[in-house]
């Protein structure tokens, strides 16, 4: 069924497959920018992730003018008015972001601040607020398939003082450039690689089926699940499998312009909660929740659900399912694939199991309530139900 | 004409919410908590379209107050990006998680903020329109605490003493 109304955007150009990394320089070089601001973590660094970028990109004539490396994990809003000063310092005119998402919302943070001319994050807040201001070309790496930061229009950004991630919503988010190339995510660890994967298909599973969904990012959101059935395992079970590695980034991607363009639901109201009290991973907490939202959700979204079953176990499976239980049979879909992954790669399934206690519940379930993610979740919910919902992944 | 009268209807509905939230800090457990969380000196305005009607409230720790000097700092400004899509919102066609969705309205401030007034907007349209329109537009939000009619005549009496 169509919305009432539905706006839907993405402007950033994808460069995906062989030798994606090498044609960066080019791309520089048509916006017009020479002296890029690379941002990047000490962990991608010490890696050797980033010297791969590095390497590729001398290869063609082109160094940064500056390299920053002081991101932390869920990034932070002095993180991101620090790497803005730094950009100025250093006379960059562009920013390459490599990393994953601390990275990658971080630096859409830090060109928000300096395309709009400000000194500080907090004071450009809010969603489709600001105008386009001065262009900062804008590439983005990603390192893991899963975020699909590289191509929304939204900053993730935690605020320490208060314990709480802030979303920064607005079109000039966008990269101008995104680059998928397998040999960013190569060697990405297997319960790295789980857990990412799972971060992708909870962004096509509430974009799918939130307040917000429309026929275009649903159609991203199928073929995204569809290249996560067909590829985690694979990539879970042999990370050096290249064209599987691919497939999991351009899935990412995919969900990644979806939920740009729906917005996600309670998954991620109270992932972000659970980040923002009690540093929970964003990926491991979308593991966790999935299964006990989309069962809450279910009397509201049984009819979304049971659409994306065809992707989610294949249409032969699909339709010897009674179309009533489909719904349901999606929900025990994607906690099956949970437990498997939880078996080859070790990800949690519970909250106990990432240092969560129980004294934490209210203060999460009371700051999710103030994440504008729960607005559009198909079900409404109370301080009272997401407190519940918590115990239950207890 | 049509917008005039738009405008005119929105107008009165912004005054009545405020009016439905000041009333109900009294009746009504769920807002009474919500407002005693806000932090002091929390200010929202709400503008509708092209130089159509608004609302500027500041929490001062005890009485959500109407701010008619927009010239102090507001925190937190809502923006509907046409007169017809507030009609839409404010005459119960559709509700505030619907309008979000629709991209009817731009946040300059704090989206945590925003998320706090969309509570307090709900609980008051629920003593505000009629049952059919609360169970379309406002799934699973618990019923009255106290009678609406209760609600509407303590507003009428409040405006009859100019009380906002």
């Amino acid at each position: 069924m169509k919305p009432a109304y539905f706006e839907f955007q993405n402007a950033v150009k994808l460069l995906c497959g062989q030798n994606a990394l090498e044609r960066i320089p080019d791309e520089l070089r048509h916006l017009k920018a020479e002296r890029p601001l690379l941002l990047t973590d000490a962990l991608l660094l010490r890696l050797g992730i980033v010297s791969v970028v590095q390497d590729t990109m001398a290869s063609e004539g082109c160094a940064p003018a500056a390299v920053y490396t002081d991101i932390p994990v869920d990034s932070s809003l002095a993180a991101v008015n620090r790497i803005a000063a730094v950009y100025r310092e250093s006379e960059c005119d562009s920013v390459v972001a490599v990393g994953g998402g601390s990275v990658i919302d971080s630096a859409k943070g830090a060109r928000l601040v300096l395309s709009q001319e400000s000194d500080d994050i907090l004071s450009i807040g809010g969603f489709e607020n600001l105008h386009c201001g001065r262009h900062i070309p804008f590439i983005v790496v990603p390192t893991t398939a899963g975020t699909g930061s590289e191509c929304t229009g939204v900053a993730v950004i935690r605020n320490e003082q208060q314990g709480v991630k802030m979303e920064f919503l607005s079109p000039f988010v966008e990269p101008d450039v995104a680059v998928l190339d397998a040999r960013m995510t190569l060697r990405l660890p297997a319960r790295a690689t789980a857990s990412t994967g799972i971060d992708a298909l909870c962004h096509a599973i509430e974009a799918a089926t939130c307040l917000q969904s429309n026929p275009l990012s649903s159609a991203y959101c199928s073929a995204a699940i569809r290249l996560i059935r067909a590829n985690i395992i694979e990539a879970v079970q042999h990370g050096t499998n290249a064209d599987a590695r691919l497939s999991m980034a351009i899935a990412a991607t995919m969900a990644g312009i979806a939920f740009s363009n729906s917005m996600v639901g309670a998954v991620h109201a109270i992932g972000h909660a659970l980040g923002g009290v009690c540093h929970v991973a964003h990926a491991e907490a979308m593991g966790i929740l999935l299964p006990h939202v989309m069962r809450y959700n279910l009397p509201a979204a049984a009819e979304g659900y049971a659409r994306l079953l065809p992707e989610m176990i294949g249409w032969e499976e699909a339709a010897a399912t009674p179309l009533a239980e489909r719904g349901k049979a999606m929900v025990q879909a994607v906690e099956d694939l949970l437990v498997r992954l939880h078996a080859k790669a070790g990800i949690p399934l519970r909250l106990s199991e990432v240092g969560v206690n129980e004294q934490q519940i209210s203060r999460i379930a009371e700051t999710a309530l103030n994440d504008g993610a729960l607005i559009v979740n198909p079900r409404p919910m109370s301080t009272q139900q997401v407190a519940d919902l918590l115990r239950g992944a207890f | 004409m049509k917008r005039r009268l738009q405008a005119v209807l929105i107008a009165a509905a912004l005054r009545l919410v405020h009016a439905a939230l000041v009333e109900l800090q009294r009746l009504d457990p769920e807002v009474a908590e919500e407002l005693r969380r806000l932090p002091v000196g929390l200010s929202y305005a709400i503008h509708t379209g092209h130089r159509g009607p608004s609302l500027i409230v500041r929490w001062d720790g005890k009485k959500l107050l109407r701010v008619s000097d927009t010239s102090h700092l507001v925190k937190n400004t809502l923006r509907f990006k046409a007169l017809a899509i507030a009609f839409r919102l404010f005459t119960g066609q559709i509700g505030l998680a619907h309008a979000y969705a629709q991209h009817a309205f731009t946040l300059s401030g704090d989206i945590a903020d925003v998320m706090r007034l969309a509570r307090l907007v709900n609980r008051a349209e629920v003593y505000l329109f009629p049952f059919i329109v609360t169970r379309r537009i406002l799934p699973e939000q618990p019923g009255p605490a106290v009678s609406p009619l209760r609600v509407y005549a303590r507003i009428f009496y409040g405006f009859f003493k100019s009380a906002y």
